[in-house]
């Protein structure tokens, strides 16, 4: 029994998507040249567009451009607005409120002229896309002296290891890209290829508040790495496995069942892990750059950070990427600690699909997943704009001193809590 | 046709190897060569992961690609290079003037 809408996951889905498509296609061509007709040499394109391998790659690249679509596009939008909105009620005004009414063209325009709609106060949505539209336009200024290959490979280099955290993180057990055994490993792999980027852009501009901030990004990023993946090791003495999937599937269990009310078994209502799930939230918010830890870019000191000598998209890309490694963190906690998807699914919803009835959950996975991620986003902006940001020695030191020997008593707990786990009996 | 993919990548990686190896220790930049070990690092973790070994693949780039800021932050800051090229504004003699608004009383 499956409580995801992509099932059984997004590459089959894909591939019985473009089956069908190449299907029809080679029955069209197979029926445009019959047997005999001069243009009989094209049914031999009808069979080849049916291989299997043909069939495969292009599952491959659909499911890859529907992940990437999704999670950079349209995850990274909605993020962006939610936390521009939230900082802007918590601040007490609006904010953005561009809406469809406020597009400068014809249907919009002369719809919302006709029935008087006002065109500035809309929930604000495209405000985002209009930014990116924007900065797509903008001019890509190199500075003079800068290194100019790597000014410009340090974007590709920050984008494309952020992209490839989507690779292994999944958002259900079926809409993921690749199921590989290692890939809690992996996202953290992809996770810590990042300040690399930063520092070489911050070298290449040739600025001295680039070189300041990336060389702050760069001691911050390696310092809060180290509790990170501490906080990590002592989560594996529970789950036992690197995959994602199969440490959500342990927190599924009921923990403790009062009535029709079943508590499930999340990694949080443990000691240990508490412990753990502290030092991982700290230093995720850290790794995030977000505000209490955002001194790389501390616009009232340095310009803008690492990130001050671009411009037009390229500052776009490092900027908006920045929502995305948010967003893969947040994505991390609530796998880690908050039981990813599971939750409640109600299957009342028969779909009969040719025969053959097909179960539809009323509330799937993908939905529990997206509705934790964004609570917890919120908490995370909430934080940041109440929090004031923490000076460089300041950082270094709840690192170093606080972080670490956190992590390491929550390991020790964590390895004493496992071998002895039948004695303690109700508490994890 | 049958192409041996993993021996053509294994091809391709190995000479960004051998191409990485060697601007390590030709470049003139320190901070240039820091970032081709990490290149030749990544590599040799791609390698690995030929071999059908994920686990040292994940490793190697967690630990060595992330071990290479760090010989970047060393290779700015313990090398008496200068490390701001300074840019002085030429200086201008001549100032521009339009023909056109010059003449006029």
């Amino acid at each position: 029994m499956s409580g995801h809408l992509v099932a059984p996951n997004l590459f089959e889905l894909c591939r019985v998507l473009i089956g069908g498509i190449l299907g029809i296609l080679s029955d069209a061509i197979k029926g445009a040249a019959p047997p005999g007709s001069p243009v009989e040499g094209l049914r031999g394109l009808g069979d080849a567009i049916l291989a299997p391998w043909l069939i495969d790659l292009s599952a491959w690249l659909i499911a890859i451009t529907i992940m990437v679509t999704w999670a950079a596009a349209v995850m990274l939008l909605t993020f962006m607005w939610i936390e521009r909105k939230t900082y802007s009620r918590l601040q007490d005004r609006y904010g953005i409120m561009i809406s469809v009414w406020s597009l400068p063209f014809w249907p919009f325009s002369w719809w919302a002229k006709r029935r008087n709609k006002p065109t500035h106060k809309g929930l604000g949505w495209l405000q985002n896309v209009a930014d990116g539209v924007k900065l797509l336009q903008k001019e890509n200024i190199t500075p003079a002296k800068a290194d100019s290959p790597m000014f410009h490979t340090a974007p590709v280099l920050i984008a494309s290891s952020t992209i490839l955290i989507f690779a292994a993180l999944p958002f259900s057990e079926g809409f993921l890209i690749a199921d590989v055994p290692l890939s809690l490993l992996f996202i953290l792999a992809a996770f810590s290829l990042a300040p690399l980027g930063i520092l070489i852009a911050g070298w290449a501009s040739n600025n001295k508040y680039t070189l300041i901030g990336g060389m702050r990004a760069a001691a911050q990023l390696m310092a809060y790495e180290i509790p990170l993946l501490l906080a990590v090791i002592a989560l594996l003495f529970y789950s036992g496995t690197l995959n994602v999937i199969d440490i959500v599937g342990a927190q599924e269990v009921a923990l403790l069942t009062i009535g029709p009310l079943s508590i499930p078994a999340w990694n949080i209502f443990s000691i240990p892990q508490f412990l753990g799930f502290i030092v991982f939230f700290v230093a995720i918010i850290a790794e995030m750059e977000r505000i209490p830890f955002d001194i790389p870019e501390a616009e009232a000191e340095l310009v803008e950070g690492w990130l001050t000598e671009y411009s037009g998209m390229r500052f776009g890309l490092v900027f908006g990427f920045k929502w995305l490694r948010a967003i893969a963190g947040s994505a991390l906690i609530v796998i880690l600690y908050f039981g990813g998807w599971s939750g409640p699914v109600w299957y009342t919803a028969n779909l009969s699909v040719g025969g053959a009835v097909v179960p539809i959950p009323i509330i799937p996975h993908e939905v529990w997943f997206l509705l934790k991620l964004v609570l917890l986003f919120l908490v995370f902006v909430w934080i940041s704009w109440s929090v004031p940001r923490v000076r460089i020695d300041q950082i270094l030191n709840i690192g170093w001193k606080r972080l670490i020997p956190l992590a390491l008593l929550a390991l020790i707990l964590a390895a004493v809590f496992a071998a002895f786990a039948p004695l303690p009996a109700g508490i994890r | 046709m049958a192409v041996d993919w993993q021996l053509a990548a294994f091809l391709i990686l190995s000479a960004l190897e051998v191409a990485g190896s060697i601007l390590v220790v030709t470049s003139k930049k320190l901070v240039h060569a820091a970032f081709w070990l990490a290149m030749t690092l990544v590599t040799i973790g791609g390698i690995y992961l030929i071999l059908l070994s994920e686990f040292v693949f994940l490793i190697q780039i967690l630990v060595y690609a992330g071990a290479v800021p760090v010989l970047f932050v060393f290779g700015i800051m313990l090398t008496r290079r200068k490390i701001m090229e300074e840019v002085t504004p030429p200086e201008r003699t001549e100032t521009a003037t339009e023909p056109g608004k010059e003449g006029n009383p």
